[in-house]
């Protein structure tokens, strides 16, 4: 997810740096308003919290295992803005202490995980908890925040990287497309991860996670499959017609601009324009790339609703006012 | 903020020799728990202190209310509800404060409120028990010099500060390290350092002595008996209320249960056992006579 | 626990661990730079870059095993990004992108593990500051870095206590379980502590600004 030095142009760095940079300054202006003198040991907490949680595996049975990437949850700690600085705090110390994460790179990478992450995040997090009442709309929001966020987050690298390399040097549905189908699989785990975290904090301290949750009231249950079905619709949405629409557009405008003029028209004994030459598909139709983005957003959704749905049978229904435990 | 001119030196117009007035102060969780019930007393000016009770009486709580980190009510009238051993206040009573009521707590005469807090944290010391919630600067010299700081200081007297309160706690020259390299023990003479830099006339302690080994915890009560700032102890060591403190209070569910010479409320066994403690060993084997600790 | 695992060779004693740091700074963003705007193919330069990017790491003692194993771990997504450069010709060319693309991450994140590598954290930062990084954002960083090192050492007794009565192999399943809920344990902890450290700011007269000092 760290995006080292040498993928992006210098001007694309200085360009989403910027972005970056000017997002955390009104988040710093939002957070003086909303945390006020919390500001600092809150957003730092969070921040070092989820530094050390991402050190924490959680194995799949290969060699590399999965681990939480922490920007919804701090969205959803914080705020939208506190979760973007938290993880902009985040991303400088793995960048000064591991050198994860390129040096110019850094704003890129702020934009994409902090900016576009956690706001976007955030905003689905929000969309899906107006429809759904209680800990499942937190539980539900959340791992569709969380899987969407890191797409979203995969889905601006490639647009970044895309205009960082002269126009017909790499084919932006081709680079979505294999980031998509990777970045739908961290993006579950992502989910899971943090709706199990989500589950555990709703479990003890609801308090901590939502202010105003209110027992479910069984009236919703069925609005909660609706919603349900419509972020999928909305996420798959996204993220399907980005590589198909988005690219053509773009690259169109990049034809017709003169860059592309040396871009190849051949199509390779392997790999024709759309990936891998499935049998009995047409290989020149586009057909395939379409499915298979779409695919890949689709069973993520989908996956990440089941996933969410059988957590939230764990939740206990009723939910009492925390006992409030203090030091004597 | 206020000029550094008008600052800790200020003296409110307040001539009785009391520097914290604790009035029927109740406090309730969000719960709807009681945490505070009727909690009334009153410490002199440089006088030590001792509040003991078992866990989840109260304790911490109570001194949050000390500089206004947490705002309890006070209850309209005092049910009559102190039980236990009758309070016997010398200190307290002599003041009989009938003058106008501010608030369920008053430092040096000022009430405690959100208005206030800012005024009663330059009276008020707080240190709390756990160092690591304290010390979140990179370097010692840097939390030492926090609360100065935000008092406005100028630059000479905050150093003149930090090197006067880290000598004070015997870690002249520890002012460039981190607080990662300390000892839980030397960790907890700079929050105690950092707190005295503040140069408070109250200092509120919750557990100093805890999870000290022995060596740093006598270095920790030779520090607190060379303080001048009058004191409330919070604390599960009884051993040092006796070194410490002339006056006792026991807080158990939320009240005041007693009220009294720490010799005297220490050594009553039935009381003791009621509230969750003990006699201390030195007074059961005999060894400590009902003599005040000097001073 | 020490954490010093954080940042294991940063506090060596060679030349480059004594450079001043904004000096280092400066350098690697040169060399990032550089590299970047290095045209495709110029394997000489790369070459001579990178010689000279393996010896700074030589001199400043960081063991080649451990750069191997970082670069090890860097790899897999990197060739697989360099990798859509032919992927995106159907594999008639653009392998000379990939491989340029390749070595500029190689070594530009080169370069980064030595900066990182002779300069710890706190000197980096307050070279930064120098530098111009923001004041809010230097003072929320070196808070977080603070607390690190506190929330690790829960972490770690947190884990003891639970390893300590694990009596079994735990499946995936079981461990996916109990991670989730130390994290979840550990984020109530945290946030309560963050709580108390607000109260403790405050009650040295915190109002949320660090007041300026001249």
């Amino acid at each position: 997810m760290h995006i080292p030095d040498g993928f992006l142009s210098p001007a694309v760095c200085v360009g989403t740096g910027t972005i970056a940079a000017g997002t955390l300054a009104v988040a710093f202006r939002k957070l003086d308003a909303t945390l006020a003198s919390r500001t600092v040991p809150l957003t730092g907490m969070v921040a070092s919290l989820i530094f050390a949680g991402q050190m924490v595996n959680f194995p799949i049975g290969l060699p590399v295992s999965g681990h939480l990437i922490g920007g919804t949850l701090a969205a959803i700690l914080l705020g939208p803005w506190g979760g973007c600085v938290a993880l902009a705090l985040v991303l400088f110390v793995q960048m000064a202490l591991f050198s994860d994460g390129g040096w110019l790179a850094y704003g890129a990478n702020v934009f994409n995980m902090g900016v576009v992450g956690s706001l976007g995040g955030y905003a689905l997090y929000q969309a899906v908890r107006s429809r759904i009442a209680g800990p499942r709309g937190v539980l539900l929001g959340g791992m569709l925040a969380g899987w969407g966020s890191v797409m979203a987050a995969a889905a601006c690298f490639c647009l970044e990287f895309w205009l960082s390399h002269p126009a017909g040097e790499f084919d932006l549905r081709k680079i979505w497309m294999l980031m998509a189908s990777f970045h739908s699989l961290i993006g579950v785990g992502e989910a899971l991860i943090t709706g199990m975290i989500l589950s555990v904090v709703l479990v003890h301290r609801p308090e901590l996670v939502a202010a105003q949750i209110t027992s479910t009231n069984p009236a919703r249950i069925g609005r909660f499959v609706w919603t349900g079905v419509v972020a999928a619709l909305i996420v798959a949405a996204f993220a399907a017609p980005f590589a198909s629409e988005y690219g053509d557009g773009l690259e169109a405008v990049a034809e017709e601009a003169g860059f592309a003029s040396h871009a190849t028209e051949s199509t390779g004994p392997l790999l024709n324009d759309y990936a891998l030459p499935l049998p009995g598909t047409d290989r020149e139709s586009p057909l395939w790339g379409k499915v298979a983005t779409a695919m890949a957003g689709l069973l993520g959704t989908t996956v990440v609703l089941l996933l969410g749905w059988g957590l939230c049978q764990t939740l206990p229904r009723p939910l009492t006012p925390r006992e409030d435990v203090h030091a004597g | 903020m206020t000029s550094p001119a008008a600052t800790a030196s200020a003296q409110p117009t307040h001539s009785r020799a009391t520097i914290l007035k604790v009035d029927r102060l109740s406090y309730r969780y969000s719960s709807g728990q009681w945490a505070l019930a009727d909690v009334s007393f009153e410490i002199g000016l440089r006088e030590v202190v001792g509040l003991v009770g078992p866990n989840g009486a109260g304790k911490t709580t109570l001194l949050m209310h000390l500089n206004g980190l947490l705002f309890g009510v006070q209850r309209p009238m005092a049910q009559s509800a102190v039980t236990g051993v009758p309070p016997v206040a010398p200190a307290a009573i002599a003041a009989g404060s009938q003058g106008k009521t501010g608030g369920a707590v008053e430092v040096l005469g000022l009430a405690v409120s959100p208005a206030t807090a800012p005024e009663v944290r330059r009276i008020v010391g707080l240190m709390f028990q756990d160092p690591d919630d304290q010390l979140f600067c990179p370097t010692v010299g840097d939390d030492v010099a926090f609360g100065p700081k935000n008092l406005g200081f100028p630059k000479d007297e905050i150093k003149r500060r930090v090197a006067e309160a880290l000598a004070g706690v015997g870690l002249t020259g520890f002012e460039e390290r981190s607080p990662l390299q300390l000892s839980f023990g030397e960790r907890k003479r700079v929050c105690l350092a950092g707190v005295l830099a503040c140069e408070p006339d109250l200092l509120a302690l919750d557990e100093p002595s805890s999870n000290l080994d022995p060596r740093s915890r006598r270095g920790l009560i030779e520090i607190l008996r060379s303080c001048r700032a009058a004191q409330l102890i919070a604390t599960h060591d009884l051993e040092m209320i006796l070194d410490l403190c002339t006056r006792v209070l026991v807080l158990d569910g939320g009240r005041i249960q007693a009220d009294g010479r720490a010799f005297e409320i220490l050594s009553d066994e039935h009381l003791m056992r009621t509230h969750g403690l003990e006699v201390p060993l030195s007074i059961q084997l005999g060894g400590r006579k009902s003599t005040l600790p000097g001073k | 626990m020490r954490a010093d695992f954080l940042d294991r060779y940063a506090r060596g004693n060679t030349v480059f661990h004594r450079l001043n740091p904004r000096t280092k700074l400066l350098l690697v963003l040169l060399i990032v730079i550089g590299v970047l705007l290095t045209p495709v193919g110029a394997w000489p330069v790369f070459g001579c870059l990178a010689c000279g990017v393996y010896a700074a790491l030589v001199i400043a003692e960081i063991p080649t095993k451990y750069i191997l194993q970082r670069i090890g771990l860097l790899l897999p997504p990197v060739l697989g990004l360099a990798l859509s450069a032919p992927i995106s010709r159907g594999f008639q060319g653009g392998w000379e992108l990939a491989a340029t693309i390749t070595c500029r991450s190689l070594l530009t994140f080169s370069a980064g593990l030595w900066l990182v590598n002779t300069t710890p954290f706190e000197t980096l930062l307050g070279a930064m500051a120098r530098l111009g990084l923001p004041n809010r954002f230097v003072e929320l960083l070196a808070f977080m870095y603070r607390y690190t090192f506190v929330v690790f050492d829960e972490l770690a007794r947190m884990r003891t206590g639970q390893r300590s009565r694990t009596f079994s192999k735990p499946g995936l399943f079981a461990l996916w379980i109990s991670n989730a809920s130390l994290l979840g344990m550990l984020l109530i902890r945290s946030l309560n502590r963050a709580e108390r450290i607000h109260g403790a700011m405050c009650s040295r007269g915190w109002t949320g600004r660090m007041p300026e000092q001249s």
